[in-house]
């Protein structure tokens, strides 16, 4: 064997293993999506079969209606989280510009320190803080109620979007906000005229970060509700449990509660990164 | 601005200006962050109980803390997340690599990877839980089914009922939904690491192996250690996944320190003495992680570029 065709033995090698490593991720990647998507189109009695009775042919919709049908099951769970994460996204974004644009433009003294300290905050757990929240959300009746889970989700989505919103304004040219104040323009008509249209994609990234974690957010949400305000989440946790065999169902409510931020990820996938890694740290 | 002769009003009134906009943000924050982190540290040195629809706190100073010395659940939580941590860092970090790495070859390369890497990212944490809840099945799970017919079990598992195995699929459930967050934030660095330096190596004769060690890696230092702090904060803090496939069972086999601080907190409803363990989490979160800055040293300058 000369030593070319070595070399090209060794490179086929090299791309097989990698195409394999490729195969391999993949398997492990989408095989319980796979599964999941499969267990939702199956009636009970093919899941219930050992081993399972994978037929297209009984492929049903069955699951599905069942989730969607009786509101108490999902549907309303579904209202109650778009209220708490809109109100949570509508408030963070808000509040958060307002201050990350003081913070980066308008000199507040101390400006920068308060932003290490609003990050070094975010290294506390959750259970350090939900603790005194629930007694004090309890002493003020907010106990299961929209307005309770807003505020609890402020404390970890509020900080990221001022982070990620702070970066950005920092680096906007400050010679327009210049033009706009010598053509008579006030604060706050350049933040909002100037400043805030060209900050849609970092506001957008901060939007999606605080929907979907306040959608998806568990911990808070067991605490804090009772029978009113269930959370998707909640309502997907209620179908797991030993004696519960509704596995169809189950895994159907799984899936359609996670269409709408896959979509979300998916769509918006390029500010994504930038936005998790800013709030990964939260608590 | 200063050569103006209104330049001190304007930015005086511009610096007022500032603090009437902090200061929402600032006092949403001190309500929910500031107020709770300084009053779970006292209620750590007090017993708090709910009597009658009210909280009664007194003080026992370092009771709470001197009785998780000898509380038995506290040293099962303890090995139990230090194996957990372990094994999920060190699992998520090699799979991850793995993964960027493979993806980072001109084979890797298709959109279409990126957005299946994004699934299992985006499922909400309680999906994934009854999914696996669901796989691991001791009656009609697929895992079941699946190793039984490639003949590496010989009779359907109890997963999350067996109290050596129990724990190991609770990783294996968190392992595969953490996996592809770390392995975007690698992927990310894998990207800023400039061709010059690859090229460079293998004139000078690297081995593939070489040019890992000695550009790769280097190259990767500041997402490495990123990603293991994150890593090792989501593993110590996981519930979600303990919540819906154990409850911390069997026999405490899967309890964890999160869900120990929750359930002491609320279901003993020993709001003092769940204070003092959620302080000792982050206590524990925090010392690992500035041992982890002291041990990588992140920040090289080049890798420092936004992801």
């Amino acid at each position: 064997m000369n030593e070319g065709t070595r070399r090209r033995i060794h490179l086929l090698l090299r791309d097989g293993a990698i195409i394999a490593g490729l195969g391999i991720f993949l398997i492990w990647t989408l095989a319980p999506i796979a599964w999941m998507i499969l267990t939702s189109l199956l009636p009970h009695r093919a899941l219930i079969t050992r081993p399972p009775d994978i037929d297209p042919a009984l492929f049903t919709l069955k699951n599905i209606n069942g989730v969607l049908e009786d509101r108490a099951v999902l549907v309303d769970s579904f209202i109650n989280s778009a209220i708490v994460a809109c109100a949570t996204t509508a408030l963070a974004l808000t509040l958060g510009s307002l201050a990350a644009y003081a913070i980066a433009r308008l000199s507040v003294p101390g400006g920068n320190k308060l932003m290490l300290m609003v990050l070094a905050t975010q290294m506390f757990p959750g259970i350090v803080l939900i603790i005194p929240l629930f007694i004090l959300l309890s002493r003020a009746h907010l106990i299961d109620t929209h307005i309770g889970l807003v505020i609890v989700y402020l404390s970890f989505v509020l900080p990221v979007v001022m982070w990620i919103l702070k970066g950005f304004f920092e680096s906007i040219p400050v010679q327009l906000e210049r033009a706009a104040m010598v053509d008579g323009a006030t604060t706050m008509q350049t933040f909002r005229l100037v400043v805030l249209p060209m900050s849609l994609p970092p506001l957008f990234a901060a939007g999606v970060f605080a929907f979907i974690e306040s959608w998806n957010e568990f911990f808070y949400a067991v605490i804090l509700t009772r029978t009113e305000v269930k959370t998707v989440p909640i309502r997907i946790s209620e179908f797991s449990g030993q004696y519960r065999t509704a596995y169809g169902e189950m895994i159907a409510a799984a899936m359609i509660a996670s269409i709408p931020v896959i979509i979300m990820a998916i769509v918006f996938r390029k500010y994504i990164l930038l936005g998790f890694s800013e709030g990964a740290v939260k608590g | 601005m200063t050569d103006t002769p209104t330049g001190p009003t304007l930015e005086d009134r511009r610096r007022r200006m500032g603090y009437f906009l902090v200061a929402p943000a600032m006092l949403v924050l001190i309500l929910v962050v500031l107020f709770p982190i300084i009053r779970s540290l006292i209620y750590s040195f007090q017993s708090v109980k709910p009597e009658g629809g009210r909280f009664r706190a007194t003080w026992v100073w370092f009771d709470n803390y001197r009785f998780m010395g000898s509380d038995p659940a506290v040293r099962r939580a303890l090995r139990n997340t230090i194996f957990f941590t372990v094994g999920e860092v060190v699992l998520v970090i090699g799979i991850a690599l793995t993964v960027a790495l493979l993806l980072n070859h001109p084979f890797g390369r298709f959109g279409a990877f990126r957005i299946i890497l994004l699934i299992p990212w985006a499922i909400a944490p309680v999906a994934n839980a009854v999914l696996w809840e669901w796989i691991l099945n001791g009656s009609y799970g697929v895992l079941n089914a699946v190793l039984l017919r490639l003949g590496l079990i010989s009779e359907y598992k109890i997963w999350l009922g067996d109290a050596g195995l129990a724990l190991r699929m609770v990783l294996l459930a968190d392992v595969w939904k953490s996996v592809p967050f770390i392995a975007l934030l690698l992927l990310a660095g894998l990207q800023n690491i400039p061709n010059y330096l690859y090229r460079a190596a293998r004139l000078d004769g690297a081995t593939l192996w070489q040019r890992f060690r000695f550009v790769t890696l280097p190259g990767l230092r500041t997402p490495l250690t990123l990603a293991v702090i994150l890593q090792t904060i989501w593993a110590i803090k996981v519930f979600d996944l303990i919540y819906v496939l154990t409850k911390g069972g069997p026999g405490d086999r899967t309890l964890m320190a999160n869900f120990l601080a929750y359930r002491v907190t609320f279901n003993y409803l020993d709001f003092g003495y769940g204070a003092a363990l959620a302080n000792a989490i982050f206590l524990a979160m925090l010392v690992l992680s500035l041992i982890y800055i002291k041990v990588l040293k992140p920040g090289a300058p080049r890798s420092r570029q936004q992801t």
